[in-house]
C-alpha cells in the first residue's frame, strides 16, 4: 500500500533524478575537484619564482584574460584559485544546467513521454517547477562543493561562500533560463539554443565590460559580471549576487505563469501547422546531413563571429598596452606566449581557443546523429539501400565540411574587426591561424565517431577529450606546474602560434594521422554493431 | 533455381543470456504474401530487424533475393520497409519526408504515391512534429506501397490504423500482390493475417511453431461461448466443433467453438438460454491453447 501513498510529486521528482544523477555527480565533481587542485597548488606556485613569474604572464595573456576575467586579488590562494578557474566553472556549470534542463522537461515532452505521465494527478506546471528543483540540485550541490573546498584550502570563510555563493547562483539562473524557454518553445532544440544564446551574450557583455571601461555597466546586466563585481576575497560584495538571486526567482515564476498558459506539447510560441514543401537538399543522404547541419550552423556561426569581432575590435589597444609595457611582454615571452605585443601573436593565442567551440560543435552534431538513431528517426534511411558507412560517412563529411565554415567565420570575423580599428592583420594570416586550429577539431570529431561506433552513449564526453578536455588539461599543467609529458598530453600544447609563426607540420600530419584511425575505427565498429533502436 | 524472396538459415540472435531469436529457417518464395504471426515480445520485430541488416545475426544469415542481408546497399535496392513504431523527423512536413524516402530509396511511382495519399487522407503539408502515431504510419506505408521494391516487409503496420484505413491498408496489400510483389507482413492480429495471407509463419519464444497454411490457421480461430441457462442444462458434447466444455454448476457453462456454429445454436435452441456471451480469444491465449507452454521457451 505504501506506493498508493506516495505523493505525486515524489514520484516525478524521482524521475527527474534518475535522468540527471549521472551528469549531476560528475559536474559538481569536476568543479568541486578543479578548485580544490588549483587551490592547493597556490603556495606551490608561489613558492618557485619562476612559476610566480610565468603566472604573472600568463595573467598578463590577453587570451588568457578575456576567458578567465579580470585577475584581482592574485596574491591571495582564494584570489588566485577564482581567477584561475572561476570562468571556465560558472561557465561549466551554466552550460550543464541548460542541456540537462531542456533534455528532461522540453525534450521529454516532445518524446511524448510526458503524455503518460501527466494523465496521473500532477500538473504541467507542477511537474515543470518539480524537473527544474531536482535540476537546482546540482548548482546547491557544487555551490557546497566549491565553498567547502575553499574553506578547507584554508582561505577566508567569507570569500569562499561569495564565490562558492555566486556559481551556484549563475547555475540556477541559467537552469531557470532553460526552463523558461523550454515553455516558450514548442521543441526542444529552439529552446535549448535561445537558453545557450543567453549564455553567449551575457558572457560576452562582461568581457565588453572588463576590457572597455566605459562600457563597465554592463557587466550589472550579466550573470558572469555580476558573479565578476561580487569580487570574491577582494571586495566580498553581497549587493550583486541579491540582485542575481532575484532576477532568476523572477525567471523561475515566470516559467510557472508561462507553464499554466499553455497545451501540453506545444509552446508560448506555436508553431504553423501547414507549410509548402522545401525540397531543396533532400535528394541523397549527404544532403540531408547538409540540410540538418544548416540551422545549428547558422547559430554557432553567429555566436563564435560575435567573440572573435570582439577580439579583432579589441586587438589594437590590447597589443598597444603590451607594447609600452616591455618588461610585461618580457615575463610572457618567458613563459612561452611570445609575441603579444604584435597583433599577430595576439591572434595567434586566441585562434588556439578556436578549437574549443568548433570540436564542441562536432560533438555535438554526432550526438545529435546517434540521438536520432536511439529515437529511431534513422530507421527509415537505414532501411534504404544506403550502407552503414556511407549514412555515417555523411554525418562525418557534413560535420568537417560546416567546421571548416566555422573556423573561416572566426578568421574573416577577427580580420574585419581588426581593420575597423585600423590593425594591421592580413586576410590571409588570420585564415591560416583559424586553419591552424582545424587538426583539433578534427581530433575531436574522430574520437566523437570513435564513441558512435563502440560507445554511443558516451559521444558527448569522448568527442569533447581532445578539444575541450586537452585545454583543461593544458591550463591545469600549467598552473600546477606538473611534468611535462602530462602538459604535452594535450594537444594544445603541440600548436604552433600561427600566423606569428609558421605551421608545425610534424604536429599537424600526427594529429591527422590520429583523427584518421580514430575516424576508421569508428566507422569500422558503426558497420558492425546493432543499430540502438 | 529461383532465389527466395527472403530466406533465413540458422538465423539466431542472443543478446547476452537471452535468445532472442533461435535457429530460424525460413523461405518466402516471390510473389507470395506471407504472415509472420506471434504474440508480444516473441521475436518478431528481432528477426525482421535482422533480415534488414539493422541487427547483426549471433549465428546464420539471412538473405534478400539471394543477396546478404548485411550488404545493405545491395540488399535494400529489392525492398521497402514499415518499422512498427514510425518514428519521423519532426521538422520536415510529409511530402518532404516522401520525397526523401523517393529520393533515397530503391524507385517510387510518383502517381501512385499521390492515389495512395488521397486514399489513406493523410494532410503531407503539415510537419511531422503534428501527426499522431496513425498518421506517421500512414506516411510510412505511403513511402513503402509507392516503391516498386520487389518486397515489402511490413511490421505490424496497422497497429494505429482506425478501421476504416485498415480496409485501405488491406486494398493496398492485395494491390502489391497483384503487381507481384512479395509482403512480408508481421501482425499479432489473426484476423488481419487471415484476410490477406497466403501462407502463415508462426513465432514463439524465439522459435518458429510451424510454418502453416491458411485452413490450418483457421483451425486455430475458434471462439470461447459461455452460455447462460434456466432449467436443465443442454447438452452440447456430441456436437460437431464444440470442445472444452465446463460446467460451472450456477446455471452457466462454457466451451470452445471451431468452425460453424449453426449445429451448436441448434442444440442451444432447445434448452432455456437467458444469455449468450461469444468471446475472440486473444492470439496468446490460442497459443497457450494450442500449442501448450511446454513449446515456447
Amino acid at each position: 500500500m505504501s506506493a498508493l501513498e506516495t505523493a505525486p510529486g515524489g514520484a516525478v521528482i524521482r524521475l527527474a533524478a534518475r535522468q540527471i544523477r549521472r551528469g549531476g555527480v560528475i559536474v559538481a565533481v569536476l568543479i568541486a575537484g578543479m578548485t580544490a587542485i588549483v587551490a592547493a597548488t597556490f603556495d606551490q606556485v608561489m613558492a618557485d619564482p619562476a612559476a610566480a613569474g610565468s603566472l604573472e604572464a600568463l595573467a598578463g595573456n590577453p587570451a588568457i584574460r578575456t576567458l578567465f576575467g579580470e585577475p584581482i586579488g592574485l596574491g591571495t590562494a582564494g584570489g588566485f584559485t577564482v581567477w584561475r578557474v572561476g570562468s571556465v566553472t560558472a561557465v561549466f556549470l551554466g552550460a550543464w544546467a541548460i542541456l540537462a534542463t531542456t533534455r528532461i522537461t522540453r525534450g521529454e515532452e516532445d518524446a511524448g513521454r510526458w503524455n503518460l505521465l501527466l494523465s496521473g494527478r500532477i500538473t504541467l506546471p507542477g511537474t515543470v517547477v518539480r524537473h527544474l528543483a531536482t535540476v537546482l540540485t546540482v548548482p546547491a550541490a557544487t555551490a557546497a562543493g566549491i565553498t567547502g573546498v575553499l574553506v578547507a584550502s584554508g582561505t577566508p570563510m567569507t570569500g569562499a561562500l561569495i564565490h562558492g555563493l555566486g556559481t551556484g547562483l549563475l547555475g540556477l539562473f541559467f537552469a531557470a533560463t532553460a526552463a523558461l524557454t523550454a515553455q516558450i518553445f514548442p521543441a526542444r532544440t529552439p529552446a535549448t539554443g535561445t537558453a545557450v544564446a543567453v549564455l553567449g551574450v551575457t558572457l560576452l557583455a562582461r568581457m565588453i565590460g572588463d576590457g572597455i571601461t566605459a562600457l563597465g555597466w554592463l557587466r550589472w546586466l550579466s550573470p558572469f559580471g555580476l558573479m565578476a563585481l561580487s569580487g570574491p576575497y577582494v571586495h566580498d560584495r553581497v549587493v550583486p549576487l541579491l540582485i542575481l538571486f532575484a532576477a532568476a526567482v523572477a525567471i523561475i515564476v515566470a516559467t510557472g505563469l508561462t507553464a499554466a498558459r499553455r497545451e501540453v506539447g506545444s509552446g508560448l510560441v506555436t508553431a504553423s501547422t501547414s507549410r509548402p514543401a522545401r525540397l531543396g537538399l533532400l535528394g541523397s543522404v549527404e544532403s540531408f546531413a547538409i540540410r540538418r547541419a544548416l540551422r545549428p550552423l547558422a547559430g554557432w556561426a553567429l555566436g563564435i563571429g560575435a567573440y572573435f569581432l570582439l577580439i579583432g575590435l579589441t586587438a589594437v589597444s590590447v597589443t598597444d598596452f603590451l607594447a609600452d609595457n616591455p618588461a610585461m611582454s618580457d615575463a610572457a615571452a618567458q613563459a612561452g606566449f611570445p609575441g603579444l605585443g604584435s597583433i599577430a601573436g595576439f591572434a595567434a593565442t586566441l585562434f588556439a581557443l578556436l578549437a574549443m567551440p568548433v570540436g564542441g560543435f562536432a560533438t555535438v552534431r554526432l550526438g545529435a546523429f546517434v540521438a536520432a538513431e536511439t529515437d529511431r528517426r534513422l530507421t527509415s534511411l537505414a532501411a534504404q539501400p544506403i550502407g552503414r558507412a556511407r549514412l555515417l560517412g555523411a554525418e562525418i563529411a557534413a560535420t568537417a565540411a560546416a567546421s571548416a565554415l566555422l573556423v573561416t567565420t572566426a578568421g574573416l570575423a577577427t580580420w574585419a574587426g581588426v581593420l575597423m580599428m585600423g590593425g594591421d592583420l592580413t586576410l590571409t594570416a588570420s585564415l591560416r591561424g583559424v586553419w591552424n586550429s582545424m587538426p583539433i577539431v578534427l581530433l575531436s570529431l574522430g574520437a566523437a565517431v570513435l564513441a558512435v561506433g563502440w560507445v554511443p552513449r558516451w559521444v558527448g564526453v569522448v568527442g569533447g577529450l581532445p578539444a575541450i578536455g586537452g585545454f583543461l588539461l593544458l591550463v591545469i599543467a600549467e598552473s600546477v606546474a606538473t611534468p611535462a609529458w602530462v602538459r604535452d598530453l594535450s594537444p594544445y600544447a603541440h600548436l604552433a602560434p600561427v600566423p606569428l609563426t609558421g605551421a608545425g607540420w610534424p604536429a599537424i600530419a600526427v594529429m591527422l594521422a590520429l583523427a584518421s584511425a580514430l575516424t576508421a575505427t569508428g566507422i569500422a565498429g558503426y558497420r558492425s554493431r546493432d543499430l540502438r533502436s | 533455381m529461383t532465389d527466395s524472396a527472403l530466406r533465413a538459415v540458422d538465423l539466431t540472435k542472443r543478446y547476452g543470456r537471452l535468445t532472442a531469436l533461435d535457429t530460424l529457417n525460413l523461405d518466402v518464395a516471390p510473389g507470395e504474401v506471407f504472415g509472420f504471426l506471434g504474440p508480444n515480445g516473441a521475436g518478431k520485430s528481432t528477426t525482421i530487424r535482422l533480415m534488414l541488416g539493422l541487427a547483426r545475426p549471433t549465428a546464420g544469415r539471412a538473405e534478400v533475393f539471394g543477396a546478404d542481408a548485411a550488404d545493405v546497399a545491395r540488399a535494400h535496392r529489392s525492398l521497402a520497409y514499415v518499422p512498427a513504431d514510425v518514428a519521423l523527423w519532426p521538422q520536415l512536413t510529409g511530402a518532404e519526408i516522401l520525397h526523401l524516402h523517393a529520393r533515397t530509396g530503391p524507385g517510387t511511382d510518383p502517381s501512385y504515391r499521390d492515389e495512395l495519399v488521397e486514399r489513406f487522407d493523410l494532410d503531407p503539408s503539415k510537419p511531422a512534429r503534428t501527426y499522431s502515431t496513425g498518421n506517421r504510419q500512414k506516411v510510412a506505408l505511403i513511402a513503402a506501397f509507392a516503391t516498386r521494391a520487389p518486397l515489402l516487409v511490413l511490421d505490424e503496420p496497422t497497429s494505429g490504423l482506425d478501421p476504416l484505413m485498415e480496409q485501405e491498408f488491406r486494398t493496398a496489400v492485395r494491390a502489391a500482390r497483384d503487381r507481384g510483389q512479395t509482403v512480408f507482413l508481421s501482425s499479432h492480429q489473426l484476423a488481419e493475417v487471415e484476410a490477406v495471407c497466403d501462407r502463415v509463419g508462426i513465432l514463439r519464444a524465439g522459435h518458429l511453431v510451424e510454418v502453416a497454411t491458411l485452413s490450418r490457421l483457421r483451425a486455430l480461430h475458434r471462439s470461447e461461448v459461455t452460455v447462460s441457462y434456466a432449467g436443465p442444462a443442454p447438452t452440447l458434447t456430441a456436437v460437431p466443433g464444440v470442445e472444452a466444455i465446463t460446467e460451472n454448476g450456477d446455471g452457466r457453462l462454457r466451451f470452445t467453438l471451431t468452425g460453424s456454429p449453426a449445429a451448436a445454436l441448434r442444440c442451444l435452441a432447445t434448452a432455456d438460454v437467458t444469455a449468450l456471451a461469444v468471446r475472440e480469444p486473444s492470439l496468446e491465449e490460442m497459443f497457450l491453447d494450442y500449442y501448450g507452454a511446454e513449446n515456447g521457451r
